[in-house]
């Protein structure tokens, strides 16, 4: 026990309990349990591994939170955009004069006013279709009226002529390269050395990974197994739509947003860029956000609603996308074909790999290149690869665009790679459990990217073994007993995965926090990344208090977050902020600490090493009378005589990713991962045989999350993630026409799991070898959860059927057709 | 409302020459009565006639359930209820499950559960939940589920939402036999 | 609402029936709500009038009438049918497809009458009313009509209505003691979702066969080949099977959205299977 005093007993044993409890759990924590632990040093906690329940939970149920969605000011409009009914066609003019006259009407904007291209890393996307469009669904033009039913009705008014053009609707056709999605492609603007855009060609990005000697690989390998498989684009169904209002001063720069996004920061610098203007002429504010998952990660309305505005002699305009356009005009989830060659040795050793990653990214690159880059150096999943060549191609397609979706790329790299691992084992005739132990990364072992394994980085192996267990895995069934359990009408099997992750982000990505202290001791925390559902503030609120010794109450999260106020952060993105925010947040409360220790050593008259901490106070290691309340130190110290040092407490505290580096732009060798989240999951089904349908009776899965910092929370991501993983698994999934028209832009025929959909039992399990630069360990594990979902399940397919299936989603009509065949 | 403003209110015609319409209705308890236009819904009725704004709009189309309120003692889809319809109505929102600044049961329970993340799809679950409870005391988990099938939610994975319910219907039914 | 329109409740039938008369072509009668409006907020329809029937209170009646035929009027919801005592009994079928409708707020607003006049491919009452042999009572100011349901439907979202009627309610035709009905439904989920086949099947009182299905033509229908051969058949446990082969024959799904031809028509025999089945091991 590190502090002398603290509060009373009960409390006390339920954590000592915990902590063995977390013992038990964490195998791997065996015989080092006594030491220290990441920056801060203490092994017994007040508040991590808690399950406290989150700070905003009561204006969640009493419907008082408010969302953009509700927001509404004075004098403001409302605004409407006009779709392209075609996937390709040029614009030969628009006649918005009808629009323009009808009474109400404030502005009329069309791509031709709007001489912008914007773009996360390829700057290939202007704000209404300029002179082409290349998706259906992509705004042409776009009215701001005095309510909605009036900018419906001018839309109404507004005359497009287009040529049609051919469409690129696969990835095929885009790689064949006869028609261009983007024609320009050699001028646009990229960051340059990252991101490789091909010339003459609708390869926005061609990432490479090489390691070792592929054809010696092969030469070595004695069985080569090649395979293809697809997953189509799914969409992220926020269930608050994109929306934005925006005032902006057509006299002055000034910018104000009120916007549902992940991001303010990333969007107030791609703004600024986008018109010209400084950072601080830009307010982005965000209240709470209805889910993003990565949706809302990016820039989206908000240039329209500031050419709008301005336009309107700067009255507040609102956009707010209807469930349509979030599945059509908005972007998705990109689709994916991948082909995988795997070399391996009869005892199953993984000797070379070559992959082949076609991402269909649709009509403008967003996050898809980046998923791409990232499917680059995280792709072959967690093995040890010694001889591998991967390329990642984002391709444009005229389709609705890809972007960041929870997983950013690894749900569909590891459909790919961890269907292959499977497929590998049934050529080998192994265990897959065996083939996967086997090859892990492990410490000592490299990544593809040549980054080292260490004793500290997770333990895959861990998390696998864990689920193996949980599902009484004992290898694939005979096709004896197949045969005996077809009889019955019902088949059941069982299936493993196994999954990694790291956040994707430039390696000088930051963050940071400020603390306040009031003078009755509590102490507001200022952020800079958004808490959209997935419970960070209350995570960082834990830790303040941790690290602080206060209670939980004490420690208020400022909610609404506003670029004007809040300190920097980089984007909510990449399962990043539990690790960086947290790790800010205890540099924070430390400055906090550190400023409070250096008031009490003069007012204590002891030298402040000799100062420690506990129960909101400052006192002395050895005399604990010696001691001052926090409160009495907030707003500076005053003496009986009324005189006073220090002065109000503000701490602050940041976090820089340390020890990434760029890639190889030939090689894509380097260190782009700030810590990887290993993870497993283990299925059990049962598919009725006629009609197709899977019955999912089990989903264990096990994430090695260096830490937890909240169970509640962690098991709320687990079980929610997996259910999203599910969705894009068995129902999700875009369909288009062959003129490229999306045929199920509406929750009608575009469906998500309900209540009834899941499954039977989800078991959430925790392995917990810290991370050594972790907060109190910790990882991050948002998105995980989703990852292998789809993979792990048609294993388990497999394993029931004896068929393999190398498309998604698994839909029951798949599932039945591919067993009426075979009866066939 | 003096009764001269009113009449002049009455009087008014929207843009599209429709006249407005006079709907009263008993809202959380509330009675309410409001001058609007003929085609206006519930949901926009509820939200922006008299500010409730708990009570979501998910997708307009009565597929996501956020906008689910209790209307006569049943749950319904407020975005495809026309405000008139409901004219004469009780109405409850998530704005009337708590009662003097002390949360219900129900909402106890699913901030106990963790039944929520974002919280968009939140109000309109609690309202099937609450009609659920109100028909049916001693749920069984199906009984639950099928409450609850007409609302999406995207975060949870609908597992602590089950229990919430059934944890709140244990602890009222509990209450009533105390 | 995008669409702008009158909206009107008038408290009888005949003052109903006098706005129709002249207005018909211009009004929807609006019931439920639960597709009309959704049309009505897209301006997919932009009617002058929209007419609520909520107000007439002999629309609102579930009742029994004379010969021990039951009365289902144009106001009854689908969880009032659902929920009813009487259809549970002798109409399970209906009661079946009325609990796997949408989601359960929709059933609280959406009516049977409604699902009927919406006319769609996949209306799940459809089946079940049609192997019941359900008349649809007409009305208009100019006199009354009633007609089988299964002469109703004319076509994808079309029936026979005419712009000054009105559906008064159903007749549902009297049922011996002892008949077993149900109704499968084959979807993408297991929640609120449309159906991609929907099967109702009936054994009455002389254990003849009524088999009817939506979704897999431009109407719903009665399976009319198939019962043949299922009531010219000795009843053998080989004949569910048969008749899921017959049922193959007999339809002509298309592919949509939704689902493809080839597993509508699968999933049409195993449901046809599957009721068979049931129908004969219950009855």
């Amino acid at each position: 026990m590190m502090r002398p005093t603290m509060t009373p007993g009960r409390s006390e044993g339920t954590r000592e309990e915990r902590t063995r409890e977390e013992r038990t759990r964490s195998e791997g924590d065996r015989g080092e349990t006594t030491r220290e632990e990441g920056i801060t040093g203490k092994t017994v906690y007040r508040q991590v591994g808690q399950s406290p329940n989150r700070l905003e939970a009561r204006e969640k149920v009493t419907g008082r939170a408010l969302y953009v969605h509700d927001m509404e000011f004075p004098g403001m409009l409302y605004a409407k955009m006009l779709h392209s009914p075609y996937a390709h066609a040029e614009i030969l003019s628009i006649d918005v004069s009808e629009a323009k006259a009808l009474p109400g009407v404030k502005a009329v904007l069309t791509g031709r006013e709007l001489p912008y291209l914007l773009g996360l890393y390829m700057v290939d996307k202007p704000i209404l279709a300029q002179h082409k469009v290349r998706y259906q669904g992509e705004p042409v033009a776009a009215v701001a009226a005095v309510d909605g039913k009036t900018a419906a009705k001018a839309l109404s008014l507004i005359k497009v002529e287009y040529r049609p053009l051919p469409a690129v609707l696969s990835v095929e056709e885009a790689l064949a390269g006869k028609v261009l999605v983007h024609e320009d492609i050699n001028t646009l603007d990229y960051v340059k050395g990252v991101f490789f855009p091909q010339p003459d060609s609708n390869i926005a990005s061609w990432h490479k990974t090489i390691k070792g000697d592929i054809q010696k690989g092969f030469a070595q390998a004695e069985l080569i197994i090649e395979n293809e498989l697809r997953l189509p684009q799914v969409a992220h169904v926020p269930l608050e739509t994109h929306v934005v209002i925006v005032e902006a001063d057509p006299y002055s720069p000034k910018v104000k947003i009120w916007s549902s996004a992940q991001s303010p920061f990333a969007v107030r610098n791609l703004l600024a860029k986008a018109f010209g203007l400084s950072r601080a002429d830009i307010s982005l504010v965000v209240p709470y956000v209805g889910g993003g998952f990565g949706g809302k990660a990016g820039i989206h309305l908000e240039p329209l609603g500031v050419v709008l505005s301005r336009a309107c002699q700067g009255r507040p305009v609102k956009i707010q996308a209807t469930r349509e356009e979030e599945f059509n005009q908005l972007p998705t989830r990109e689709g994916l074909r991948g082909r995988v060659k795997t070399g391996v040795t009869k005892d199953g050793k993984i000797v070379a790999e070559e992959i082949y990653f076609d991402w269909d990214g649709g009509a403008y690159a967003d996050y898809s290149v980046n998923v791409g880059r990232a499917a680059g150096y995280a792709g072959a999943g967690p093995y040890e690869i010694p001889n591998i060549e991967l390329h990642s191609r984002t391709l444009y397609t005229n389709k609705v665009f890809g972007t960041a979706y929870r997983g950013f790329g690894h749900l569909e790299t590891h459909w790919i790679i961890e269907r292959q691992m499977d497929l590998v084992a049934q050529a080998l005739g192994m265990d897959p459990y065996e083939l996967r132990m086997k090859n892990l990364l492990r410490e000592g072992a490299a990544t593809i990217t040549g980054e080292k394994i260490t004793a500290y980085s997770g333990r895959v192996d861990q998390c696998l073994e864990a689920v193996a267990k949980e599902i009484s895995w004992s290898g694939y069934q005979s096709a004896l007993e197949r045969e005996k359990a077809f009889q019955t009408g019902k088949a059941r099997g069982k299936g493993l995965a196994v999954l990694h992750k790291a956040p994707a982000m430039p390696p000088n990505t930051s963050t940071s926090a400020i603390m306040q202290m009031d003078e009755d001791g509590n102490v507001r925390l200022l952020l800079g990344a958004i808490d959209m559902g997935q419970g960070a503030y209350t995570v960082m609120a834990q830790i303040a208090a941790e690290v602080l010794d206060m209670p939980l109450e004490k420690v208020k999260v400022i909610w609404e977050n506003d670029t004007d106020k809040n300190p920097y952060d980089w984007q909510t993105v990449a399962s990043k902020y539990t690790f960086m925010g947290g790790n800010a947040v205890i540099r924070c409360a430390q400055d906090l600490l550190r400023q409070m220790k250096e008031v009490a050593a003069c007012v204590l008259r002891s030298p402040s090493e000799e100062l420690t901490h506990g129960d909101e106070k400052i006192y002395h290691v050895q005399h604990h009378d010696k001691a001052i309340a926090y409160k009495d130190l907030a707003l500076g110290y005053t003496y009986e005589d009324g005189t006073g040092i220090g002065g109000p407490l503000i701490g602050r505290g940041v976090y820089m990713a340390e020890g990434l580096t760029n890639l190889n732009p030939e090689t894509g060798q380097g260190l782009p991962a700030l810590d990887w989240t290993y993870g497993a999951h283990g299925a059990e089904i049962e598919i009725d045989l006629e009609s197709g349908e899977i019955h999912v009776l089990k989903i264990a899965s096990a994430f090695d999350v260096g830490r937890v910092i909240n169970r509640k929370l962690a098991a709320g991501q687990v079980v929610g993630g997996v259910i999203q993983g599910l969705g894009s698994a068995l129902i999700g999934g875009y369909k288009y026409s062959p003129e490229g028209r999306l045929l199920n832009p509406s929750f009608t025929d575009n469906k998500i799991p309900t209540a009834k959909d899941i499954p039977d039992r989800i078991v959430p399990i925790f392995i917990e070898n810290p991370q050594l630069d972790g907060p109190f360990g910790a990882r991050g594990v948002g998105e995980h959860p989703m990852i292998s979902v789809p993979s792990v399940l048609a294993n388990a397919v497999y394993d029931a059927l004896g068929i393999n299936f190398y498309e998604l989603p698994l839909s029951p009509e798949r599932i039945a057709l591919a067993l009426a065949r075979r009866k066939e | 409302m003096c009764v001269e403003h009113e009449h002049k209110v009455a009087e008014t015609y929207l843009d599209s020459g429709l006249p407005r319409v006079r709907v009263s209705c008993t809202v959380n308890g509330e009675s309410v009565s409001r001058w609007i236009d003929p085609t206006m819904s519930l949901l926009h009725f509820l939200r922006h006639e008299l500010n409730l704004l708990g009570t979501k709009e998910g997708c307009g189309e009565g597929e996501c359930g956020a906008c689910t309120i209790i209307l006569g003692g049943k749950a319904v889809n407020s975005c495809l209820v026309l405000a008139q319809e409901a004219a004469g109505s009780r109405i409850l929102t998530v704005e009337g499950l708590g009662q003097g600044g002390r949360l219900s049961v129900l909402q106890e329970e699913f901030i106990k559960e963790d039944a929520l993340q974002c919280g968009f799809c939140t109000p309109g679950m609690l309202m099937s939940a609450r009609a659920l409870l109100d028909r049916n005391p001693e749920p069984e988990e199906e009984d639950i589920k099928e409450a609850i099938a007409g609302n999406l939610c995207r975060c949870t994975g609908y597992y602590p939402i089950i229990k919430a319910i059934r944890t709140a219907s244990e602890r009222e039914r509990e209450a009533s036999q105390r | 609402m995008d669409s702008e329109f009158v909206y009107l409740k008038p408290p009888s039938l005949s003052d109903l029936l006098k706005h129709l008369e002249p207005w018909g072509e211009q009004s929807k009668v609006l019931a439920g709500g639960t597709d009309l409006l959704v049309l009505l907020r897209r301006h997919s329809l932009s009617p002058a009038y929209v007419v609520d029937l909520k107000g007439i209170e002999e629309l609102q009646r579930l009742e029994e009438v004379e010969g021990g035929d039951v009365f289902l009027g144009a106001g009854i919801t689908v969880n009032e049918a659902a929920h009813s005592g009487l259809v549970q009994k002798r109409y399970k079928a209906v009661a079946d497809a009325a609990n796997t409708l949408a989601s359960y707020q929709l059933r609280n607003r959406a009516t049977v009458v409604g699902n009927i006049c919406n006319a769609s491919p996949g209306a799940d009452l459809a089946g079940p009313l049609l192997v019941f042999d359900a008349k649809v009572q007409i009305v208009s100011a100019r006199g009354k009509r009633e007609v089988l349901l299964q002469d109703f439907f004319a076509g994808v979202k079309k029936t026979i209505l005419r712009p000054q009627e009105l559906v008064y309610g159903l007749i549902l035709p009297a049922v011996a003691a002892g008949e077993r009905s149900l109704y499968l439904k084959q979807a993408r989920i297991k929640g609120h979702d449309l159906g991609i086949v929907g099967v109702a099947a009936r054994l009455d009182s002389r254990k003849k066969f009524h088999l009817a299905m939506s979704s897999v033509a431009p109407t719903p229908v009665r399976l009319t080949r198939l019962e043949t051969l299922l009531n010219d058949s000795p009843w053998s446990p080989e004949l569910p099977e048969q008749a899921a082969e017959a049922v193959r024959e007999e339809i002509r799904p298309i592919s949509d959205v939704r689902a493809s031809a080839a597993y509508r028509s699968h999933m049409a025999g195993v449901l046809v299977k599957r009721a068979i089945r049931y129908l004969m091991e219950e009855g």
